[in-house]
């Protein structure tokens, strides 16, 4: 092991005097933050959309029940997008260039069509093609849902209110019409009284008139909460959780981090032996100074040590930006010794991977391209969807990129992680010493 | 009757197919220093590398190669070039396990003249890598030197100094084989020539009684 600790001591020092590459391996994880960081701001960021009211349709008030809907104001201050209004001509410019990404155009008698409750008003809502206009599109039709949701509970509120009147009696508007009613309720007080008229025939028709006013009452009570089943057949209730959404940029995290550390860590694994063998020193470390796995595990140990730190750093860049930006990002700080483990485990199978393509290609150019050649395409069969084609899984497998990413993102973000993190961790563990045999082995054509 | 310092027996070497050493005998004993000649490709730095235990034979045995005893100077330098000269005598006299690396860095410095010498190992001249490629190989004071064209890239001072360095070595008892080109060279330090030819013994003996058309 002292062996090893002198080796690894020597790297570190060159690694110091290589200001190319520390700038390029402090500089990279930052970067990486930067764009993953832009790419989740975006993520929670509003997409702006011009709102083209030329003739004020949306400035009237519309009146329902007791309630005054302000329609125009309801859609601007809208949390799903950011409405801002603007003449048709500038819209279609904005939309042109990109400085919108759609354009919503409000008819001129979208207020009178809704008030007149014949016929349901059109918005129109123009967008550019490609991915932006489907999440703008996605993210009006939740506008104009939850704009309609408003609207129907106000709806069933004045239609109940109408029922309570009918039961109960009194005076109340009905639509646009003011009555006076007296009610079923009271109309039953009344023809009790005549129930016990002393003309037969009379108690007689009263009672037959009050068995009918009692099933009518019965009937319009259910009334309420029929129109409230019938409007919503399933409903969705969104509970806010304490703090922030976070699962879709954790994830993000975890590929970016397993990314970063793949692409690192083949490389500077690939170069590292391979640079033993253009300093021509392996044959003076083979008299008995250094064995072949001795200095085996210390390029892995190289590789891995500063892959963990690369990692940590991206790691604590992205903490910051989670922090500082206020976005979702899981919960970096607590879960930084989970995150930790992870990063050295995958640091340690990457490492062992690029070392051994090193040992196989004996030459620093060769090296470097081989190793791009093959990581890139095994870390792109690991993002196919699992069950999609099983042959991709099963050579994904075999290379560390998806147990990285998958045991990153368990240590980022999930409830219980400990099965996926002991489950990816032997994996990883796995695959460093199958990697890290096979380098040895190839190792030994590097002395002839 | 001098002692035998180094003993190697029916060593060869082949790549492969390629046959690069035929068997050769070679003992190196006390107070001799021999010299190593042929053409490119004749075997010396592959017969150089297996008596220095770098290289492992593909067939024979090497009696008394412990690397301790042995100071092996390869022809391309094997050393860090992002280390300085003193930082490499350190590493390798470290992962060598000499007692007092510190006091033996010093000397192996001292005795090439490189003591004063901060420069990054990349940074110096073709002349003072090969002399610091010697200093690594007298760590820890060897017995038996193994030189592979050691006087290739050095001026006449450094010559001189090697030489000297040599005959100090060849009086304190131990045993100096080189490869080199130069057959007068040869005749002015060795006491003995070995010529080697496609990987064969071509010639082994007084170094003036070679006739270099042979070759």
């Amino acid at each position: 092991m002292r062996r090893v600790a002198l080796l690894l001591g020597k790297d570190i020092r060159a690694l110091g005097r290589m200001p190319a590459l520390l700038i390029a391996l402090v500089a990279y994880p930052l970067v990486i933050a930067l764009v993953v960081g832009l790419v989740v701001r975006y993520a929670g960021e509003r997409p702006r959309v011009a709102l083209v009211d030329e003739q004020g349709a949306l400035s009237g008030l519309l009146v329902v029940g007791d309630r005054r809907f302000d329609v125009g104001q309801r859609l601007e201050q809208a949390a799903e997008v950011d409405l801002v209004r603007m003449p048709r001509a500038q819209a279609e410019r904005e939309l042109e260039t990109g400085r919108v990404t759609a354009v919503l155009e409000v008819p001129p008698d979208f207020i009178t069509t809704l008030r007149g409750l014949r016929e349901s008003p059109t918005l129109v809502l123009r967008t550019t093609r490609g991915g932006l206009g489907t999440r703008v599109v996605e993210k009006m039709r939740s506008l104009v849902y939850s704009t309609n949701l408003e609207l129907q509970q106000a709806y069933i509120d004045a239609n109940l209110a109408a029922v309570t009147l009918l039961l109960r009696g009194g005076s109340g508007t009905i639509g646009r019409t003011r009555f006076s009613l007296l009610g079923i309720e009271r109309a039953r007080t009344r023809l009790d009284a005549l129930e016990r008229s002393a003309d037969p025939e009379v108690a007689s028709r009263a009672r037959e008139l009050d068995a009918f006013m009692s099933q009518l009452q019965g009937a319009v009570g259910q009334v309420g909460s029929f129109l409230r089943a019938t409007a919503n057949p399933i409903e969705l209730r969104q509970e806010e959780r304490g703090g922030r959404t976070w699962l879709l940029s954790a994830q993000v995290q975890g590929y970016a981090l397993a990314l970063a550390i793949a692409f690192v860590t083949v490389l500077l694994g690939a170069g590292a032996l391979v640079a033993e063998r253009e300093e021509n020193v392996l044959g003076r470390l083979a008299r008995g100074l250094s064995g072949l796995g001795q200095l085996v595990v210390e390029k892995v140990a190289y590789v891995a040590l500063v892959g963990t730190v690369m990692g940590l750093v991206l790691a604590l860049a992205f903490g910051v930006i989670v922090e500082l930006g206020d976005v979702s990002g899981g919960e970096p700080w607590l879960r930084v010794p989970l995150l930790f483990l992870g990063l050295a485990l995958a640091a340690f199978a990457f490492g062992a991977f690029g070392v051994m393509i090193g040992a196989l290609a004996r030459e620093a150019a060769t090296a470097s391209v081989v190793a791009l050649l093959v990581a890139l395409p095994l870390m792109l069969l690991a993002l196919v969807p699992a069950g999609s084609i099983e042959a991709a899984a099963w050579i994904a497998s075999l290379f560390p990129f998806g147990h990285a990413q998958s045991l990153l993102s368990a240590a980022l973000y999930e409830e219980q992680p400990a099965s996926t993190i002991l489950r990816e961790g032997a994996w990883l563990v796995g695959l460093c010493l199958a990697y890290g045999s096979a380098a040895r082995v190839a190792a030994r054509r590097m002395l002839s | 009757m001098p002692a035998v310092l180094l003993s190697a027996r029916r060593i060869g070497r082949r790549f492969g197919r390629r046959v690069v050493l035929e068997p050769i005998d070679l003992d190196l004993v006390e107070g001799e220093v021999v010299a190593l000649g042929g053409p490119n490709g004749a075997g010396k730095s592959t017969l150089l590398a297996i008596l220095a235990g770098a290289l492992a034979p593909s067939a024979g045995t090497v009696a008394g190669a412990d690397p301790a005893r042995v100071g092996w100077m390869p022809q391309q330098p094997a050393l860090y070039r992002r280390l300085t000269p003193r930082e490499n005598l350190d590493l390798f006299a470290r992962l060598a396990r000499l007692g007092e690396p510190a006091a033996a860095v010093e000397r192996a410095l001292e005795a090439v003249g490189l003591e004063e010498e901060e420069r990054r190992t990349g940074e110096l001249s073709v002349g003072n890598v090969q002399r610091l490629n010697l200093a690594i190989g007298l760590l820890g004071e060897p017995d038996v030197l193994l030189l592979d064209e050691p006087t290739a890239s050095l001026d006449v001072a450094h010559r001189q100094s090697l030489w000297r360095l040599v005959g100090r070595l060849r009086e304190r008892g131990g045993a100096v084989l080189f490869a080199t080109h130069n057959l007068e060279e040869a005749r002015r330090s060795a006491d003995r020539l070995l010529v080697l030819q496609e990987g064969a013994v071509l010639y082994e003996g007084r170094p003036d009684g070679f006739r270099e058309d042979v070759t």
